[in-house]
């Protein structure tokens, strides 16, 4: 099973098919080297039978039969042939019986068979021969045997022959290595894909250490595994969350209940108990909301609402709605907005993380404190930020905060889901925007976003919506740099409640 | 005697339902499935329609469509536990005229019911009445009695909302999202409240009768009959 297996696949298909045409190669080029070599070898003995018959045509008739005697005597191979014959055809020197039939006596080269004077052994050769009648009648042919041109070109497809046989084994048993290598790597990643269908989330492709396409590709894989399971971890955790957020809300409100029902003597008391209870239950509701919400923005699914969007008018209406709100808790509200500045973005989603960054400063900022919002625009970014002399946000809780559900210890007993700053994020990220967490003390987050022109491609780009570190003096790069050029030309519109 | 239609397939929540519309003077007619709601809306013309969106036989907004395929103008109120913004925006686009997820405040429901019944005052008005209260939409000045009220945009806007909707109780989510345009619900759960206690202090000097109430746990009404 596992050879017909080796013989089905298709990498030993692939080298069989290989060795196959590199035999075909070979064959085709033992027969070009046979017949160039054959052409070769004839042209060459033609040449020379004919050089040797202009030399007997030129001598003296008197000397022809000594020198046809002496070109033969020194042939020591065998394999010439020369024939003088008077008019009448009879034999006057050489090794050749009769003038052969068929030979034109016109200096032309052809092959002949040719009555020998003696016999040959094994049998008559065939033979390149040219023959010429001379003045006074004579004939004289010159022959040469080809015989060893083909045994020279035996020779050589022997050769090609025997290094054939070794180079196509080699090929099919490249083959069939490659085959069950690959195989081998695919079983290996059958057992591991398995293990990871039945739960093993942990289990990865292997990659090994060679930089081949499959190595590449269980690379990929791989990196995808890895965001499934911190997407599947997140979600699991997500679950943990909620579990153990609504568990708070919901114990109160079952207490409150189960007290209530115990000792709730008149209804006013009754009452206070299930506006207790309802409060409870609105808390947990708002948990399920601001979640449900979270995903769905976090889904992707929010672009469609996207459009041309003036930054500057959305921060004038978040402080629009929180300038009571400051004011109703002494707390002082700066802003310093500059105008037209555009992105391309969802409008509704913009003012919400706005709104909620204005809203845990002024939730988080003691009273007599100062929050402060400012909009700077610059070549082709706009920052967005929101400080407040509250106790910001430490070191060791700037990637919590974006966690959700993550509620700081000092802040515990404040109203709220902790969902605030993870919907923020979200929204930062399905605008390819960037949210900037500063160091305490003092709180100091911020949204750089791409204006209109740069907008459209910063929807493209792989999003930030991480929490990036900042620099020590609290100050970003940009806002560096514009302080570097002179002031930007901002438009001030301070609101102080003091 | 206004009547409603309600059309949901959960008998609890539709009793519940019910039982406060009927103590608060609705007559109200129940159909437990879609096809159901349907063939009554067309048989008894009622005044309002609340329609649960999951339903049995023929889902809510399918049956809206069809009414309002019908020619049928009713206003209707969608209930349902698909809360995000698409579907919201999905359930309006069909014809309802209002939307409320689940799980939802009995009050709320009943506020709603009650604004989508009472239209608001004609709004072709340039300056509104209301008791003492004056607004006029032109000039942009309010004035109670022969006192003028200091009002900021936005207040000016809430008072012109409440004012179109006199002795009726507005709950915080209706105001949030009439008034402030708010897709979300905001952390800060006092939001409302700051503003509309900022109003009430601008409208209701001392010594005057007061005119914008809190009703507690519910939401405010301005009150034009003492």
């Amino acid at each position: 099973m596992h050879q017909i297996q080796l013989i089905r696949s298709a990498t030993f298909l692939w080298a069989l098919a290989v060795a196959a045409a590199f035999g075909l190669f070979v064959v085709a080029l033992f027969a070009f080297v046979y017949f160039k070599l054959d052409d070769y070898l004839v042209a060459r003995s033609d040449r020379m039978i004919t050089r040797q018959i202009h030399f007997m045509a030129d001598l003296p008739p008197a000397r022809r039969v000594n020198a046809i005697a002496d070109h033969l005597a020194q042939d020591s191979r065998g394999v010439q042939y020369a024939g003088l014959f008077d008019a009448a055809g009879v034999r006057l020197a050489g090794n050749i019986e009769r003038v052969p039939r068929g030979l034109q006596l016109d200096g032309a080269v052809q092959g002949v068979r040719l009555d020998l004077f003696e016999k040959p052994v094994l049998h008559v050769p065939v033979v390149r021969a040219v023959g010429t009648r001379l003045e006074g009648g004579d004939v004289v042919v010159m022959g040469r045997n080809v015989d060893e041109t083909r045994e020279i070109s035996s020779v050589v497809g022997e050769a090609l022959a025997l290094g054939l046989l070794p180079a196509f084994s080699l090929c099919l048993l490249a083959g069939a290595w490659l085959s069950l290598r690959a195989q081998r790597r695919v079983e290996e990643v059958n057992q591991r894909v398995q293990r990871i269908v039945a739960g093993e989330l942990r289990e990865r492709l292997p990659e090994g250490d060679t930089d081949d396409s499959f190595a590449r590709l269980a690379g990929i894989v791989n990196g995808m595994l890895d965001e499934m399971e911190t997407m599947i971890s997140a979600l699991a955790s997500v679950g943990n969350d909620i579990a153990h957020d609504l568990r708070t809300p919901l114990t109160r409100v079952r207490l409150a209940l189960e007290r209530g029902r115990t000792h709730a003597a008149t209804l006013e008391e009754l009452q206070e108990v299930t506006d207790n209870a309802i409060a409870g239950i609105d808390q947990s509701l708002a948990i399920v909301t601001a979640l449900l919400r979270l995903t769905e923005i976090e889904n992707n699914r929010r672009t469609a609402g996207f459009g041309d969007v003036a930054l500057d008018e959305i921060l004038r209406e978040v402080l629009d709605v929180y300038e009571p709100i400051a004011e109703d808790k002494r707390i002082g509200l700066g802003v310093v907005v500059e105008r037209n500045v555009r992105v391309w973005g969802d409008r509704d989603l913009l003012f919400e993380a706005v709104a909620n960054l204005v809203d845990n400063a002024i939730k988080f900022t003691p009273s007599g404190g100062r929050v402060e919002l400012a909009l700077e625009a610059e070549d082709d970014t706009a920052l967005v930020s929101v400080s407040d002399t509250g106790p910001g946000i430490s070191e060791q809780e700037r990637e919590a905060v974006l966690r959700r559900f993550y509620r700081s210890d000092r802040m515990r007993n404040t109203p709220g889901v902790g969902l605030g700053l993870s919907l923020v994020a979200a929204i930062v990220k399905l605008h390819g925007f960037r949210l900037i967490i500063g160091p305490a003390p003092g709180g100091r987050v911020e949204i750089l976003a791409w204006t209109r022109g740069a907008a459209k491609s910063a929807t493209r780009r792989v999003a930030d919506g991480a929490a990036c570190r900042r620099q020590p003096d609290g100050m970003s790069q940009m806002k560096r740099d514009a302080f570097a050029n002179g002031q930007p030309d901002l438009s001030v519109g301070v609101t102080n409640a003091d | 005697m206004n009547r409603i239609l309600l059309i949901e397939d959960d008998a609890e929540t539709a009793e519940a339902i019910v039982a406060e519309l009927a103590d608060r003077g609705f007559e109200v007619q129940w159909a437990g499935d879609g096809v159901d709601g349907l063939n009554r809306a067309r048989a008894s013309s009622p005044d309002a329609m609340i329609v649960d969106r999951m339903l049995p036989g023929m889902d809510g907004l399918s049956v809206i469509e069809t009414l309002r395929k019908d020619q049928v103008r009713t206003p209707v109120l969608v209930l349902s536990a698909l809360g995000a913004v698409d579907d919201r925006v999905r359930g309006l686009r069909m014809g309802g005229d209002d939307y409320l997820t689940k799980p939802f405040a009995l009050v709320e429901l009943v506020a709603r019911i009650e604004a989508l019944l009472r239209r608001p005052t004609d709004c072709r008005e340039t300056i509104l009445h209301v008791g003492p209260l004056e607004l006029d939409l032109i000039e942009r000045t309010a004035r109670r009695g022969g006192r003028e009220l200091d009002l900021l945009p936005r207040e000016f806007r809430l008072l012109e909302y409440m004012m179109r909707r006199n002795d009726q109780l507005l709950t915080r989510a209706m105001l949030l999202e009439e008034v402030w345009n708010y897709k979300f619900v905001p952390a800060t759960t006092n939001l409302i409240d700051v503003h509309m206690g900022r109003l009430r202090h601008k409208v209701d000097g001392p010594g005057e009768v007061q005119l914008i109430h809190n009703v507690r746990g519910s939401g405010f009404v301005l009150r034009s009959r003492q």
